[in-house]
């Protein structure tokens, strides 16, 4: 096993996949910060002053948007194999497939948790000195900022694990990321918001997350924090389990 | 064929191999054996169903029935696949922004190998210059010659090449030839390599094992094919009564471009006599000498004309 996870560390550290992505993602997580200190104030918002713990909280939990970028690492990081061929001398050294779709989860979870950091530090170096030259004291502690922060780490890292999934699912890069994108961005927002199906918005992979993170303001109640987060972990042990069960049963091409 | 014998160390037994796709037979029934310390050619033409057949053996694809076995077990049973098989299949697995070296070194890890076995094979096919350019660079001939130093890592006893000749240069394929010849003949190693091309490892294999459309079409020496398969060519302007006339024989009958039909079974003499007794007219009767790459298309091209080896 350690073998295999050297072996599927080393995939991911010797082709130039990351930076552009991880970019993106650090992009991404630093607009949400900025956005959200920019425009609090802006009277007729709604929004509680950055001294409030919840707005702090759905500052903090920026580094979550992250996810969009991870899932697609995942499906990069297992698609590419099949599109290669690169699964072919892998599972000739290992047989035993499981094992190999086991460390294969393991890396792209961990892949997966190194852009969530990225993006915590990003957040971090602009709310931190930004809101102390406000003079807005915060207390990362006792307003639970640690434990949205823990959160969003947590939900970057699932959804890498997600994308491992769909990519075994679907083996063609273009169609998992098209479905993946187009399930995280239409069909989720849309089951958010209309009336009846928006009770089901919670059970759903970003229904959890949102839960866990607080990022999504949306028209539903969402799960307890904690629920979300075990909620989460169990769609990210389904994608695992359906990566694996796909793996076993399957040809390798 | 007993347990005992399909359990010598380094020998590949195929048996009864069938691998359906949906409507397609692609591997029908397939059995054939492979001798360690020989050079096994297996050949047929595209689409004959060799890579199929070398995946189920590799146990990247399931067989729909049949086994096959390397050193008497499944290649999931071996104890240690990765020190006993190398193999190298028809697309080349690489990922091109990864340099050869890299590329090696991710499966050195798997491996559980040294980094440095690594640089050893490049050495010994020839890529030492190139081991930290992108594979995206290299030519067909340089990827042969990589896919090659991926199968060796393990320091294997039994090698599988699905068309290891493909895009290599005639200096390449001699290259081919010594090291295939070495493993065999010094290391005692099996190799069994596929081609569609007979002419490409012609000079190199002691056996073959010809397959089209997923049978077996022939298994022994290559020398005992040119034997066998020359036929005698038979011309006459009745070929139904010829047909008829030579049933009894049980020999092959192939029809030629030139409108006359080689029969294989059976000497001159035989075909004469049974000729004449049956009252057939005939225009020409001698003994054939196709070529061996003559043999083998026109083997492979009528898959009915199956051949037992003499040997
Ligand atoms: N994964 C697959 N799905 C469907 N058909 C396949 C697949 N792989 C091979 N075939 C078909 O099986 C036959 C044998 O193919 P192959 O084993 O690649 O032949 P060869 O290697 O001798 O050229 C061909 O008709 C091919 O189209
Ligand atoms: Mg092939």
């Amino acid at each position: 096993m350690i073998a295999l996870l050297r072996s599927e560390w080393r995939k991911v550290t010797t082709i130039k996949l990351g930076w552009g992505m991880l970019l993106g993602a650090m992009a991404l997580a630093a607009l949400g910060v900025v956005a959200q200190i920019a425009s609090n104030g802006t009277p007729g918002t709604g929004v509680p002053p950055l001294s409030d713990p919840e707005t702090q909280k759905s500052i903090a939990a920026s580094a979550s948007s992250a996810y969009l970028f991870s899932v697609v690492v995942g499906i990069i990081l297992i698609t590419t194999e099949f599109r290669h061929f690169t699964s072919r001398p892998t599972f000739l050294l290992e047989p035993r497939r499981g094992l190999v779709i086991a460390a294969k989860a393991v890396i792209t979870a961990g892949v997966g948790l190194l852009y969530g950091i990225a993006c915590v530090v990003v957040s971090l170096a602009i709310t931190v000195p930004w809101l102390s030259a406000k003079g807005v004291h915060v207390d990362w502690v006792a307003n639970g900022l640690v434990v949205v922060m823990v959160g969003a780490l947590f939900v970057v890292a699932i959804f890498a694990v997600v994308g491992l999934g769909v990519g075994v699912l679907f083996r063609n890069q273009v169609a998992a990321v098209i479905s993946a994108l187009t399930y995280l961005f239409v069909v989720e927002p849309l089951v958010a918001i209309v009336p009846v199906v928006r009770e089901g918005y919670r059970y759903l992979p970003g229904g959890a997350a949102a839960a866990l993170t607080g990022a999504a303001r949306v028209q539903t109640t969402l799960l307890p924090n904690w629920q979300g987060g075990l909620l989460l972990l169990g769609w990210g042990l389904l994608f695992a389990f359906l990566g694996w069960i796909l793996t076993v049963s399957r040809d390798i091409p | 064929m007993s347990t005992d014998s399909a359990a010598v160390e380094g020998r590949i037994v195929a048996s009864g191999l069938t691998k359906v796709f949906g409507q397609i037979k692609a591997v029908d029934g397939l059995s054939f054996t492979v001798e360690p310390g020989s050079v096994t050619g297996f050949l047929g033409p595209n689409g004959a169903g060799k890579t199929t057949t070398l995946r189920m053996i590799l146990g990247l694809a399931a067989a729909t029935s049949g086994t096959g076995t390397i050193s008497g077990v499944t290649y999931a049973q071996l104890p240690h696949p990765g020190r006993t098989v190398g193999a190298v299949l028809e697309a080349t697995s690489f990922h091109p922004g990864r340099s050869a070296r890299n590329h090696l070194r991710v499966f050195c890890a798997a491996a559980g190998l040294p980094d440095k076995r690594a640089d050893e094979v490049l050495e010994w096919v020839g890529l030492t210059q190139a081991a930290t350019y992108s594979v995206r660079g290299f030519s067909l001939g340089m990827r042969q010659r990589l896919a090659l130093a991926t199968a060796l890592l393990g320091n294997p006893r039994v090698l599988l090449l699905d068309e290891p000749a493909n895009g290599l240069d005639p200096e390449g394929i001699a290259w081919l030839r010594g090291l295939l010849r070495h493993f065999a003949d010094v290391d005692g190693r099996t190799v069994l390599v596929s081609s569609h091309v007979l002419s490409e490892v012609e000079q190199t294999v002691d056996r073959v094992v010809i397959i089209a459309k997923g049978r077996l079409i022939y298994e022994g020496r290559l020398a005992d094919l040119e034997g066998a398969s020359a036929g005698v060519v038979v011309r006459s302007p009745t070929l139904d009564q010829l047909r008829a006339a030579l049933a009894p024989l049980h020999v092959t009958i192939t029809s030629r471009l030139d409108g006359s039909v080689a029969v294989v079974g059976a000497t001159p003499e035989a075909i004469g006599r049974a000729a004449w007794e049956a009252r057939v007219e005939l225009h020409e009767l001698r003994a054939g000498s196709s070529s061996l790459e003559e043999t083998f298309l026109r083997l492979t091209a009528d898959p009915t004309g199956t051949l037992e080896a003499s040997a």
